[in-house]
């Protein structure tokens, strides 16, 4: 055979070889998994545990390929990313735990949105859903600290790379840009920062009417709450995640029993002297002191309109409406920040006496 | 959380064990049948009744519970490739020697009669003839050190389950630290 | 295949070659920076128990593998083939950065003794000491350099005992740890001068520093710099077969395989051989050629002898209250009077507390009265973890001919280029002086309220030193029959082919090696800027 008839067979047979593909075996696969609920998926053993782990998990009844995506999809860099799998476990080369890239992270992200669209649209409001381009281009920040791996600790902890692989030039003249310029409006503190979704757990259920008080059997945290630690690359789950004892001074500060801020306090971390303020701590002190973070802050939005009102005038010393008496309480450096003020801030003459019934 | 400590010691090993195996299921380098990447069952149930008398299970976890075995299972396929034949004739050795000096596997023995054999292997003085190619103290000293490894290491290759040792020794995983911040001169609402 | 020429090819991105690199490169020279490692972040290589450069039981995080094998001789003579995980092997991280990307960071000038052991203490009987033909104010103004530009914390007014200096380090110590308030008024007490250790370490916003802008090393600071001039190219994961000689005996350039494996040669006007004291020595004994039968600068038979690291030595005592802070890294304060006029013995060393000792290392260190497993050992553990500080210090030892590396006959690493071969002994001195250093460790932990303190056990003499702080292989000096590199790091018989690296070192301090290698790499730099003008600027 010559080389040209052997060229024309090529291109020929190549792309019927591929429509052929594309035809019968990828919806036979997407067919083959849809049927077996996922356990065909366990076939191939790299995902024997994520998949033990989702069938026990909340997410139990929703299918893998809602977060996975599925096979169908026109998406060749879906299709490259599983041949490229294939051939690597054809060759032998099983990785000892599977685990999510950057942009399968991100892409998951966006499809935890079609069920939990309240909470959804709520961190997309707060300020954890800023932006790559946000949090690294920010000229303020740049010229004044220099950029670090350690940020990745707290933002984009997915992040499959070093800060070098992320952003250039890593110094404080800028001008800065993202190497990869796809990830400029994408969030750096995705929903699986602190949620994993193959964690054991009850699949959620909502009451039609919300009890008025909530009692002490209902759930606070849902089991899904977790940190993903970028060191270890996995998950660490709320109940092993340390509160730490915090000191004004020599004082030991009183904190809420919350076990929920034990992922606030992850980022929100005082320096390793413990003292209340230092670093990025918020933790109450003065009359605030011992309130939980999740007290006044909305868990997805971190706002807190309103929040004040939740509690006060009711419990209120003074009677004066709170939210306006004080227009300095959102300012870290005001005295009368609205985590560290005292009853000394305003009474300056001395405290009066709490009065009966209150 | 901590070992169900209402279970029977033998029965908790048993229970861990399965657990374990079942986290380590799959990544195979020997084809044997077990659900060990390299042990047989039996060669881990005697494993694990040594790892659980080198650091044994009290108020806090003991070597099985914080994953031990699975830690030595998948370095035998990893960095401790050339200790396969080590592990695999040490261990047969370690149950040749309780049978004859007790009639049982090292695994059956109650757990006295399991301190004073491993400290016999430790000083070489197990009578036995099993130990011709390899000295027991030798063996018991690899089994040590994989231990502490295991049991005191890093979670990522295996063993210490949910850091489980790090938290005995009251260093919380991970740790809370901030950082000093430079001023970054506009006042953040807080 | 031959690459485009340059004035400079430099072997080995550590410590040495970094500053050169870049010192020559913001001089206008062109300059080929090769490094058989990679350049690691810190997302490679994350921080890892069981996986660094102090405890390597799973490999060496930043290398290298076992492609890289080597021959260790033992006192009874037995060859034994080596992987770098072993304890014989002196392994060094090898990566950009070298060992300054996982050091300690400890950043020592030495003192002026140190430059002249042979004067202040005469003959040593079974060692080969002398002078260097340098002294320490020839030095001082480049550990200042150095001190500046890659940036050092600390506090060393209360150490009476220091060289002196013109300039203080460019930033304040790190706050004191826990450890550090207990034994700084215990060594007082005992009339000792302590201090804070000065470090390569950020304790304000200074340099571009680790993951943490915490520490810094060359793979931070001058080597990015050295690349912004734009003159120089560092080239990774390329394994230097051997230095090339012209007809005429100079150097040359370097044959070399690239990362893909292939065999290039770079040619140059000068060649910087930086790889530390073992490998440093391995590449000039490969360089064999007609008028250098036995390798480069070896006709007196002086390369890789002497070969010299730190026996280290101490104490750890056991507090009824915790001494644990978490507050890294660790090591904090010290003394230097124990570094000279000792009783008995040469020189001494310092002696410091010890950097925060991870939970396997601590757990699976043995002495004498703990027990080794079971429930004792994990109470033990459990109690002791957070309540026991360790002083160590490294002892300087004498320099042992017959300490040395050699190329192996017959075993080759995986590119086929013959292997380092160590064997040799340490000298008795060393012994004497780690005792003492052990008892004085001892008594300042007592002082410091420890209710048990367990000494080092004395080290053994057997076997060559090395490890980390390994130095001495090609030794300076003035007389080419009895040293490798002249005053300036030129070697005797090569007029350019330089030596910057531990190796020169005559003997290697009381102290960790790292500052002084730096200096002496900006000292020997501005030499070869100074005088090699006809190296054509780029």
């Amino acid at each position: 055979m010559t080389d040209d008839r052997k060229f024309l067979r090529l291109r020929v047979i190549a792309p019927l070889l591929i429509l052929l593909f594309a035809i019968f075996l990828l919806p036979g696969a997407s067919l083959y998994y849809s049927y077996s609920g996922g356990k065909s998926c366990t076939k191939c053993h790299e995902i024997w545990q994520p998949y033990r782990d989702w069938h026990e998990s909340a997410h139990r009844n929703i299918a893998c390929s809602e977060c996975h995506g599925d096979v169908l999809t026109l998406d060749a860099g879906f299709h490259l990313k599983n041949i490229r799998q294939l051939a690597a476990h054809l060759r032998g080369k099983i990785p000892e735990q599977v685990r999510l890239k950057t942009d399968d992270v991100l892409q998951i992200e966006k499809r935890c949105a079609k069920c939990h669209r309240e909470e959804y649209a709520s961190w997309s409001a707060g300020p954890h859903s800023a932006t790559y381009a946000k949090i690294f281009l920010s000229s303020d920040h740049n010229q004044k600290t220099l950029l670090m791996d350690d940020c990745f600790r707290c933002h984009s902890m997915h992040f499959q790379g070093s800060i070098r692989d992320l952003v250039t030039p890593v110094n404080k003249q800028g001008p800065w840009r993202l190497i990869d310029s796809r990830l400029a409006d994408q969030p750096a503190i995705p929903c699986l920062t602190c949620h994993q979704l193959h964690r054991h757990g009850d699949p959620l259920s909502r009451p039609q009417t919300k009890p008025d008080d909530a009692g002490p059997h209902e759930e606070i945290a849902r089991p899904s709450l977790a940190l993903f630690d970028r060191r270890e690359q996995d998950y660490v789950s709320l109940d092993r995640l340390p509160l730490p004892q915090m000191y004004e001074g020599t004082r030991l500060v009183k904190i809420s029993p919350d076990q929920r801020q034990a992922l606030c306090y992850q980022c929100h971390a005082p320096e390793a002297n413990a003292q209340i303020g230092s670093g990025d701590d918020r933790t109450p002190i003065g009359v605030h002191e011992g309130l939980s973070c999740f007290a006044c802050h909305e868990k997805h939005g971190q706002t807190t309109r309103a929040s004040c009102s939740t509690c006060h005038p009711q419990l209120s010393n003074c009677g004066i409406n709170v939210e306006t008496m004080d227009t300095t309480f959102k300012s870290v450096k005001s005295p009368h920040n609205v985590h560290a003020v005292k009853c000394i801030d305003c009474h300056t003459k001395g405290v009066p006496k709490r009065k009966a019934g209150l | 959380m901590q070992p169900t400590l209402r279970l029977n010691r033998r029965a908790f090993l048993q229970a861990a064990l399965t657990a374990a195996a079942a986290a380590g299921a799959g990544v195979a380098c020997s084809r044997n049948g077990s659900p060990w990447r390299f042990f047989t069952l039996d060669q881990a149930r005697t494993l694990a009744s040594m790892v659980d008398q080198i650091i044994p299970p009290d108020q806090d976890a003991g070597a099985v519970w914080a994953g031990v075995v699975n830690y030595i299972d998948r370095q035998l396929c990893g960095p401790y490739q050339a200790l396969q034949e080590t592990y695999r004739y040490g261990l047969g050795a370690v149950d040749q020697t309780s049978q004859s000096n007790y009639g049982k596997v090292f695994a059956d023995l109650q757990s006295h009669q399991q301190i004073e054999l491993l400290h016999r292997l430790e000083e070489g003085k197990a009578p036995s003839g099993a130990w011709k190619q390899l000295s027991s103290a030798e063996f018991f000293g690899y089994v040590v050190d994989h231990t502490m490894q295991g049991f005191y290491g890093d979670p990522r290759h295996g063993g210490n389950r949910e850091g489980v040792s790090w938290k005995m020794l009251n260093l919380p995983y991970p740790p809370i630290r901030g950082r000093v911040r430079s001023d970054l001169s506009k006042p953040r609402s807080g | 295949m031959s690459l485009k020429h340059v004035n400079a090819v430099i072997v080995g991105s550590g410590a040495g070659g970094g500053v050169v690199a870049k010192e020559l490169a913001e001089a206008g020279r062109s300059v080929v920076l090769l490094e058989r490692g990679k350049w690691f972040t810190p997302f490679d290589e994350r921080k890892d128990d069981l996986r660094n450069q102090r405890t390597c039981v799973l490999g060496n995080a930043f290398g290298p593998d076992e492609r890289n094998p080597r021959v260790y001789v033992d006192a009874s003579g037995h060859e034994h083939v080596i992987s770098p995980t072993h304890g014989a092997y002196s392994n060094n991280a090898a990566c950009v950065g070298g060992g300054t990307l996982s050091y300690g960071a400890m950043a020592w000038r030495f003192m002026e003794r140190d430059f002249h052991l042979r004067s202040t203490y005469g003959a040593v009987d079974g060692s080969t000491l002398d002078d260097w033909p340098i002294t320490y104010a020839d030095l001082e103004p480049y550990y200042e350099k150095a001190e500046w530009e890659i940036g050092v914390s600390g506090d060393d007014s209360n150490n009476i005992f220091r060289a002196p200096r013109k300039r203080p380090l460019p930033m304040p110590p790190l706050p004191p740890t826990r450890e550090h308030q207990i034994l700084n008024p215990a060594a007082r007490r005992l009339g000792l001068h302590p201090f804070d250790i000065p470090m390569l370490r950020n304790s304000v916003p200074y340099n571009v520093a680790c993951e943490v802008d915490a520490k810094c090393g060359t793979h931070n600071t001058v080597i990015p710099k050295a690349i912004e001039t734009g003159n120089c190219e560092l080239r990774c994961e390329c394994i230097v077969r051997e230095i090339l000689t012209s007809d005429s005996g100079r150097a040359a350039g370097v044959a070399y395989y690239d990362s893909d494996g292939r065999l290039q040669e770079q040619s140059a006007d000068v060649v910087v051989v930086s790889c530390a004291a073992i490998e440093s020595a391995r590449l000039l004994l490969n360089s064999t050629s007609r008028l250098f039968p036995n390798g480069l600068g070896n006709r007196y038979d002086w390369v890789g002898r002497n070969l010299q690291g730190h026996a280290y030595t101490g104490a750890i005592g056991l507090f009824d209250h915790e001494t644990y802070d978490d507050l890294g890294p660790g090591a904090s304060i010290a003394v230097c009077d124990f570094n000279h006029g000792n009783l008995g013995f040469v020189s001494g060393g310092m002696l410091a507390n010890e950097f925060i000792r991870l939970p396997y290392q601590f757990a699976s260190r043995t002495a004498a009265g703990i027990p080794r497993w079971g429930a004792g050992h994990k109470d033990f553990v459990r109690r002791y973890y957070r309540s026991s500080i360790s002083v160590m210090g490294p002892m300087q030892e004498m320099p042992v001919f017959d300490s040395r590396v050699q190329v192996d006959p017959k075993v080759k690493d995986h590119w086929g280029i013959p292997v380092a071969r160590l064997s040799g002994h340490r000298h008795q001195n060393d012994l004497l002086g780690t005792n003492f250093m052990s008892a004085k460790a001892e008594a300042w932990l007592k002082e410091a309220g420890a209710a048990t303190v367990i000494r080092s056990g004395p080290i053994s003499l057997d076997g060559p030193s090395g490890g980390q702080h390994q130095a001495g292989t090609c030794r300076m000096g003035n007389d080419p029959k009895t040293s490798v590199v002249d005053k300036y790091c030129r070697v005797h018989e090569v007029d350019n082919l330089y030596v910057i690296d531990g190796s020169v070192h005559p003997n290697n301090g009381g102290f960790n090696p790292v500052l002084t290698i730096m200096a002496i790499a900006y000292y020997a730099s501005a030499n070869l800027v100074k005088t090699r003008k006809g190296m054509g600027a780029t």
